[in-house]
């Protein structure tokens, strides 16, 4: 009798070790659910986020940002974070997934309601355009370098690194020389004059 | 050595002159075409057809924003016919879902105040009174734009743009400042002037003039260039006080852009040809009553800035941004119609006709000119293009013309140098231009009581005239203020009532802007025997699609509040995730799209489904193992039991034998 129940107790352990470790997914299902995890044979890009030269504008910064929750004191919004490079990904999908992750506030206009047709990223973090002086708002490079149109239109390749600064003299202030003020201004001050 | 000089740059100018005399001139019937060409490029771009409406249901999505409010200004000052009431509509709307959020319409950008305003104006509004904010107050845009801006934040908080703009729109219909206001006039004027930097022209930052900034810069001074008044001011790059009139300051602004202007036409704006550049400074000309097609300083290797920015017309009517290819980034395209250089190309060219149309200028919103004063004023420039000696009496005829018009006089700097010389004084050192006289051409009369023309001939057609000025005339803008708001009664057409039939049971946010302009119209027109059943139908209608959008907003909030991060995401979870798929699934076909990253929605619900099948079947296997388990061990047992019967039978037989 004894025998019988150690048995049984031995099949139920069995089972539930098996089960526990694998899941019950189809292949479809499998593969959706896992789109963003990171495989050895994965591609990648690298997404970070930073504000550090309001931490030298300090004094022009709109006085309800003046805060930690704002501003971070080394000035880093997202450090360095590796995610999954799908199919067709653009500098904005990623920085779009990247602020969903981590639930970073971040506000963008539709290409269709600007003047230059790209998405436009007005706030991240609650940082806004002009939020520290006239010459402020987001402004990205890959690679180190600053391209000279919107986020949506930029798609990535494996290994990239994608950088968001805040800058708060057009650019000049995050080692941006070369580029245009029209183009800058598109991408840091959605490139409406009016 | 000096008179030699001077006869050499005479010369050469001169020659110069002669050079580009040659350039080609375009008819006002090419310039037209190219208007209609782009109308057309936007309505197919919209979905609308060459016989519909630009600005139809999809185009009214975007009122309100850049791309949404530049069209309405170029499409209105033309007096293209077009559906302006849905416009007036949807954007009162717009403006009055704006005010509830803190920043209002933006908390930096004041610049959103002045294009909207711009455009109400265009579209024959008010924009002294859209709609109410949440206390109930009339929202008045010119006020909480420009002159009380400052009570929120500076109205150049954005940079040299918001004071520009500023001045623009509190110009368009020279609004009146009252008492206790935050700014005057003059602070905003004087604010533009100081930060003109050395080269003279004038940038958002840096030390270089762009010539987009410095052609705004002169749009908003033109209505002073014939000024005499001089301000003392401090420089803002490089803190000298100077004292100077607009005029002074204007020129010097023409003469650097006359200097930045390609040998194509057209300008660099900090490295990229490109044609906005060209058409602010053509909108700029324009303003100041210069003709672009026939002024030496703006005619460079026989391209004028008409070729300029024609250079970058595209097949299909729109125009292109620059032709600068990067080679990096095949997806930007830059050689492609594009919607920020067609709307401004649509402006500028409106600028041009109206300018040779005898019409106010672009950014001049009142009722035209009286007919026999326009004749008064063309007759005095000729007079002046002739002076001789004849100064004093020249300058007594243009004191005689109303203030509010001199500025329309547009070559009296002639006139006032020749006083000044007369009188023994000295003229600024400005190079004076070799200019082309402005062609004369007939005064046009306006009929007040037209609004806009059918328009069967092409490109004839009358500007809508401001709403504000419509009641009173007499009174001008001065009261505009507290005026309410009156809109000519609109009539409510057969296909109107049909568009308020043929709105279906189940409602979707892409009726919103169809609803709203409804309402306008209705709230509008005459009264006729349904008119208040219609209204309810409406207003319930536009509650209905209200709480759509609400719900859009809070689905696309929730979904960022609870679905993320992913990782996190457990079995708890399944309550949450099925309430957002089943809100989700409610909403119609057309509002789904509304819904931003529904492949995550979608992920997660199949996460927790998974992890809900894995427990079951999980369960059912612990189930039936349980279940297995328990009969065989019954049976084992059953078996036990069956074996001690046998056996117990067998020992009984076997003692039964022995006893026998």
């Amino acid at each position: 009798m004894k025998k019988d129940l150690l048995v049984i107790s031995f099949i139920i352990l069995f089972v539930v070790v098996t089960f526990r470790g694998t899941k019950i997914q189809s292949v479809d299902e499998y593969y959706l659910t896992h789109i963003d995890d990171i495989m050895p044979n994965s591609k990648t890009v690298t997404l970070s986020i930073v504000c550090d030269t309001i931490l030298d504008n300090y004094d022009r910064l709109d006085p309800q940002l003046k805060s930690d929750k704002y501003v971070p004191s080394d000035g880093i919004i997202l450090p360095p974070t590796k995610y999954v490079l799908r199919e067709q990904d653009t500098v904005y999908n990623i920085l779009d997934r990247a602020v969903r992750h981590n639930k970073i506030q971040m506000e963008h206009q539709a290409p269709h309601l600007n003047s230059y047709g790209s998405v436009y990223i007005q706030g991240i973090n609650y940082l806004y355009e002009f939020s520290c002086g006239p010459l402020s708002g987001w402004m990205y490079r890959v690679n180190g370098i600053f391209p000279n149109y919107g986020c949506s239109k930029y798609e990535l390749k494996d290994g990239d690194v994608i950088e968001w600064l805040y800058t708060c003299d057009l650019g000049r202030d995050v080692d941006c020389q070369w580029l245009g003020i029209r183009e800058s201004t598109s991408i840091c001050l959605g490139g409406d004059f009016n | 050595m000096k008179r030699f000089l001077n006869t050499t740059i005479c010369l050469l100018l001169s020659l110069s002159f002669c050079l580009n005399i040659f350039a080609k001139e375009y008819e006002i019937s090419e310039i037209k075409d190219s208007i209609e060409g782009i109308i057309n490029w936007k309505k197919l771009d919209n979905g609308s057809t060459p016989d519909g409406y630009l600005i139809n249901n999809v185009f009214l999505e975007q009122a309100g924003t850049t791309p949404g409010d530049w069209f309405p200004i170029g499409l209105g000052r033309y007096g293209y016919p077009d559906d302006y009431s849905a416009y007036l509509a949807v954007i009162r709307e717009v403006v009055q879902e704006r005010y509830k959020t803190p920043g209002k319409l933006h908390a930096a950008k004041s610049t959103e105040w002045h294009r909207i305003s711009l455009a109400i104006l265009a579209m024959g509004g008010n924009p002294t009174n859209v709609g109410v904010d949440q206390s109930g107050k009339p929202i008045n845009l010119i006020a909480d734009g420009s002159y009380d801006r400052g009570k929120t934040a500076s109205l150049g908080r954005q940079g040299i743009n918001g004071w520009i703009w500023g001045l623009i729109m509190l110009d368009s219909m020279r609004y009146p400042i009252p008492d206790g206001a935050f700014y005057t006039r003059d602070d905003i004027i004087v604010e533009i002037l100081r930060q003109q930097l050395p080269d003279g022209g004038f940038a958002l930052s840096g030390n270089q003039s762009d010539p987009d900034i410095s052609a705004m810069a002169l749009q908003a001074l033109a209505p002073y260039y014939n000024n005499e008044t001089a301000y003392t001011y401090t420089l803002a790059k490089t803190k000298t006080e100077v004292t100077k009139t607009v005029r002074q300051v204007a020129d010097e602004t023409l003469l650097i852009l006359s200097k930045l202007q390609l040998d194509s036409g057209d300008f660099h704006s900090w490295g990229t040809a490109n044609v906005e550049s060209a058409a602010q400074v053509m909108v700029a000309l324009c303003s100041l009553g210069i003709n672009p097609q026939t002024d030496s300083r703006f005619i460079k290797n026989k391209n004028t800035l008409l070729d300029g920015i024609m250079k970058y017309k595209m097949p299909d009517g729109g125009f292109a941004h620059s032709f600068t290819y990067d080679e990096n980034n095949p997806t930007s395209l830059p050689n492609q119609s594009n919607n920020m250089a067609t709307e401004q190309v649509l402006y500028t060219l409106v600028a041009y006709t109206r300018f040779k149309e005898n019409k106010r200028i672009l950014y001049d919103f009142r009722p035209e000119i009286p007919g026999d004063l326009r004749g008064k004023i063309n007759a005095l420039i000729s007079k002046i293009n002739k002076i001789n000696g004849n100064e004093n009496a020249l300058m007594a005829e243009y004191q005689s013309i109303p203030d509010s018009e001199k500025s329309y006089v547009y070559n009296y700097y002639k006139l006032s140098n020749a006083v000044k010389i007369a009188q023994g004084g000295s003229v600024p050192k400005i190079k004076e231009p070799v200019l082309v006289p402005i062609q004369k051409s007939e005064s046009v009369k306006i009929d007040a009581d037209q609004i806009y023309s059918t328009g069967e001939e092409k490109g004839n057609y009358t500007t809508k005239i401001p709403e504000t000025l419509q009641k009173s005339e007499s009174e001008g803008a001065a009261d505009s203020e507290a005026q309410a708001e009156t809109v000519e009664n609109i009539v409510f057409t057969q296909a109107d009532v049909e568009g308020v039939n043929k709105l279906p049971a189940a409602l979707t946010t892409e009726y919103y802007t169809e609803v709203l302009s409804l309402i306008y119209k209705l709230e509008n027109s005459e009264d006729f025997d349904k008119k208040s059943e219609f209204l309810e139908r409406l207003y319930s209608a536009k509650g209905e699609i209200a709480s759509i959008r609400t719900e859009i907003d809070n689905i696309n909030a929730d979904v960022i509040e609870q679905l993320y991060p992913f990782d996190k995401i457990t079995l708890w979870d399944k309550g949450k995730v099925d309430s957002i798929v089943a809100r989700y699934n409610k909403l119609s076909d057309y509002d789904k799209q509304k819904i931003l990253r529904v492949d995550d929605i979608l992920k997660t619900k199949t996460q927790v489904d998974n992890l809900l099948r894995a427990i079951i079947i999980w369960s059912l296997v612990v189930l039936l193992i349980i279940t297995l388990s328990l009969i065989v061990s019954i049976r084992i047992k059953k078996r036990r039991k069956q074996k001690m019967f046998d056996k117990m039978q067998l020992d009984e037989a076997f003692y039964e034998d022995i006893l026998k």
